[in-house]
């Protein structure tokens, strides 16, 4: 009886290492950036973090820069200095200058991949813009509710198929991958945007070698086999929106040289019409201008030795690992690439269509 | 009472938690393609010893191998059972090392190491004194709490799949047997079984219903190295540590409230392991206490647990950690072959004495 009043009194005390509160920092004591900017100095990093601010009226934003030799410094320094701690846990977004990613971005990556601080999942831009600028002029922006970028590469919000979507565990990969690169966002100030598309930095063993224009990004995106839904096309004659995509690959492996034949198919809407062409025409002008795009894209894909389309993962089966290393080099170049667009006419919106 | 159902829950619990962790990366790193061959081969290796283990317990019915090696012996009794005892004490000793260090670099970063061992090991040794009944009702409750979000983990985890990176699939090398990181890979393979042989006569089961907790613990395998390759690719997925854990830190869920869910995954792994070292925790105790049975088996797993967590501080580093691991390997391929084929062994000697 005595034993078990003994242990009874004790248990209560259990509460405190149980509750697991170990040298932990309340919520209202820690900083959660939303999105960070690193910049390339002539020696080591500039680190900007933007933070969002609640005030009494609304969300604010509030820019703290920090400058120094490793990432991991700055961010201590900055939390050094400030009230509360920073944590990364939450950054949504990552901006580098476009300095950094000319140089390369593996030892930033894999620094946050090494540590889990920032979750692998954040999406990654570059800012084709001077980043000092573009932070400040966020700071300023009027009705930014402190997740302005964060808004704009989210799915349900703000994205569009144009936007290139890569993730920090994507760049990651594709320093590593012997067959896949990666595209993603550039941006810069806007006229009277906050933002303006650039278009895709093309991303080659975590190095920055080539830049491709927003159309060129959403066949990207359909290649991949990413919705392309809502993007509108013009024409000369008609303009229309893609309702629907869906990608089929089939490919070939002769005399140590690669072909590749990929069936696109977009199913489209008209929205407008200039005279009134025929449903054939528009077909035919609409298959004519997404195929030419496609051939530049890989020419210029093909010169520049990235593999952002991941072709090289359809010749895994073919080629011998050892060989599969140089798939960039050896083999890429010579691919035979034969694209193929068939575009079908969903529906002609609410107006009956009638051709002459 | 039949108790099969705890019996093969525990069997899945113990297993998945072992699965997870450091079982993808050491296959991973065993070979360059075709990672299902030793994949395959572990699963082949398991199964045929988990099958003549049973065979052979069957041959004594309502007896756990304590009583069955001193019934032919003292030199049994040493042959087999100090080996034994040996390899629980060195992989509880790993086991808690190496999973707070997971802890640490996963998600404790700040936590100093001997809170996370302490915490580690209060627990076990809390369902260790309560005895094996405690410990598997336990596993009961702690399977209908975690084990349908796992399986929901599993099956997200499936969202950055990239078929193609399957190949290619025919390796003719086949030098990882000889490799440490496959050696190290049958801490899954071989750790978790042997409490089959111990809980008779306490918790009594069908043996032919362990067959059940394959068809949960054979896909683990697969998965746990699958999902990772096919995710980052080869060539990424080896710079891993934890390759599993990073494939689901890219799972997207925008409709998830929680941003991440690897953490309440990697926690509820973590419950599996404080079961399983809980487990081998008793099991040792047990052993104590059929050379010892003066000393009450409370004391002896006060005992256990406190030089287990002093040779836990004694660990500084990774490194050390991985040297272990390395060092423990002879004492769990002796345990993983001597133990099954001797109980198998004995029971048709035995059966022969008999007729």
């Amino acid at each position: 009886m005595l034993k078990k009043m003994l242990i009874f009194s004790l248990l209560p005390f259990l509460l405190f290492p149980l509750s697991g509160c170990w040298d932990n920092r309340d919520i209202n004591h820690r900083v959660m950036p939303i999105s960070i900017g690193v910049a390339k100095m002539d020696e080591g990093y500039k680190v900007f973090l933007q933070i969002p601010e609640p005030s009494s009226e609304s969300l604010g934003t509030r820019i703290v820069t920090g400058e120094g030799e490793t990432i991991n410094q700055i961010i201590d320094n900055i939390s050094v200095n400030m009230e509360s701690a920073v944590d990364l846990l939450h950054v949504k977004v990552i901006v580098v200058d476009k300095r950094l990613a000319e140089e390369g971005l593996n030892d930033l990556i894999s620094g946050f991949i090494r540590s889990r601080d920032v979750s692998a999942k954040a999406v990654i831009a570059i800012c084709d813009d001077n980043i000092d600028q573009f932070f400040e002029s966020m700071e300023n922006a009027e009705g930014g509710e402190g997740t302005i970028l964060l808004d704009y590469f989210e799915k349900y919000s703000g994205w569009d198929p144009h936007v290139a979507l890569s993730r920090v565990w994507e760049v990651y990969r594709s320093s590593h991958s012997y067959t896949r690169d990666v595209a993603i966002p550039m941006i810069k100030r806007g006229q009277t945007t906050f933002l303006e598309i650039v278009g895709s930095a093309v991303i080659k063993n975590g190095r920055l070698v080539e830049v491709i224009s927003s159309d060129e990004t959403l066949l990207y995106n359909a290649f991949n086999n990413k919705s392309t839904r809502g993007k509108i096309e013009i024409l000369d004659d008609a303009s229309v929106m893609i309702l629907s995509n869906d990608t089929d690959y089939k490919a070939e492996f002769t005399d140590q040289t690669p072909h590749l034949q990929t069936t696109f198919n977009f199913s489209v809407m008209i929205l407008e019409t200039n005279g009134n062409p025929s449903a054939q025409d528009i077909k035919m002008n609409l298959e004519e201008l997404l195929l030419d795009r496609y051939k530049a894209l890989i020419v210029k894909l093909k010169t520049s030795e990235a593999d952002i389309l991941g072709i090289g993962q359809h010749f895994r089966k073919e080629i011998p690992r050892k060989d599969l290393k140089n798939w960039r080099s050896d083999y890429y170049p010579n691919l035979a690439f034969n694209p193929i667009i068939q575009v079908d006419i969903q529906n002609y919106g609410n107006l009956k269509h009638t051709t002459n | 009472m039949d108790r099969s159902v705890q019996v093969v829950m525990m069997y899945i619990l113990t297993h998945l938690g072992l699965i997870f962790f450091l079982y993808p990366s050491n296959i991973i790193e065993s070979t360059d393609q075709g990672h299902w061959i030793p994949i395959s081969l572990g699963i082949v290796i398991h199964i045929i010893f988990v099958l003549v283990y049973l065979k052979g317990l069957s041959f004594f019915p309502r007896r756990n191998i304590i009583m069955i090696y001193s019934s032919f012996g003292k030199v049994y009794l040493i042959l087999f059972l100090l080996p034994i005892f040996l390899y629980f004490i060195s992989a509880v000793t790993i086991t808690v090392r190496a999973y707070s260090e997971i802890l640490t670099i996963i998600f404790l970063a700040n936590t100093p190491l001997w809170a996370v061992m302490a915490l580690l090991l209060f627990i076990p040794f809390f369902l260790a004194i309560q005895g094996v009944q405690a410990i598997f009702r336990t596993g009961i409750l702690v399977s209908f709490l975690f084990l349908p979000f796992l399986v929901f983990i599993l099956i997200v985890s499936f969202q950055n799949v990239d078929a193609s990176y399957i190949y290619p699939l025919w390796n003719n090398d086949f030098s990882f047997m000889t490799k440490q990181s496959y050696i190290n890979s049958f801490f899954a393979i071989s750790g978790g079984f042997l409490f089959l042989g111990f809980i008779q006569p306490e918790i009594s089961y069908k043996h032919k219903k362990i067959v059940i907790a394959f068809a949960a613990v054979v896909p683990a395998f697969i998965l746990s190295v699958y999902i990772p390759l096919l995710t980052f690719g080869k060539a990424t997925a080896e710079t891993f540590l934890f390759p599993f854990v990073l494939a689901l830190d890219t799972i997207t869920l925008s409709w998830i409230m929680f941003d991440r869910a690897t953490v309440f995954f990697l926690l509820s792994l973590i419950t599996f392991i404080m079961l399983f070292i809980s487990l081998v925790l008793w099991k040792a105790s047990i052993i104590i206490h059929h050379s010892l049975p003066s000393i009450k088996p409370v004391y002896i797993v006060v005992s256990l647990t406190f030089v287990i967590y002093i040779a836990c501080l004694l660990i500084p580093n990774w490194q050390q950690v991985q040297m272990l691991f390395k060092w423990n390997s002879v004492l769990r391929f002796y345990v993983l072959l001597t133990v099954p084929l001797s109980i198998y062994f004995l029971g048709h000697l035995s059966k022969k004495k008999v007729y």
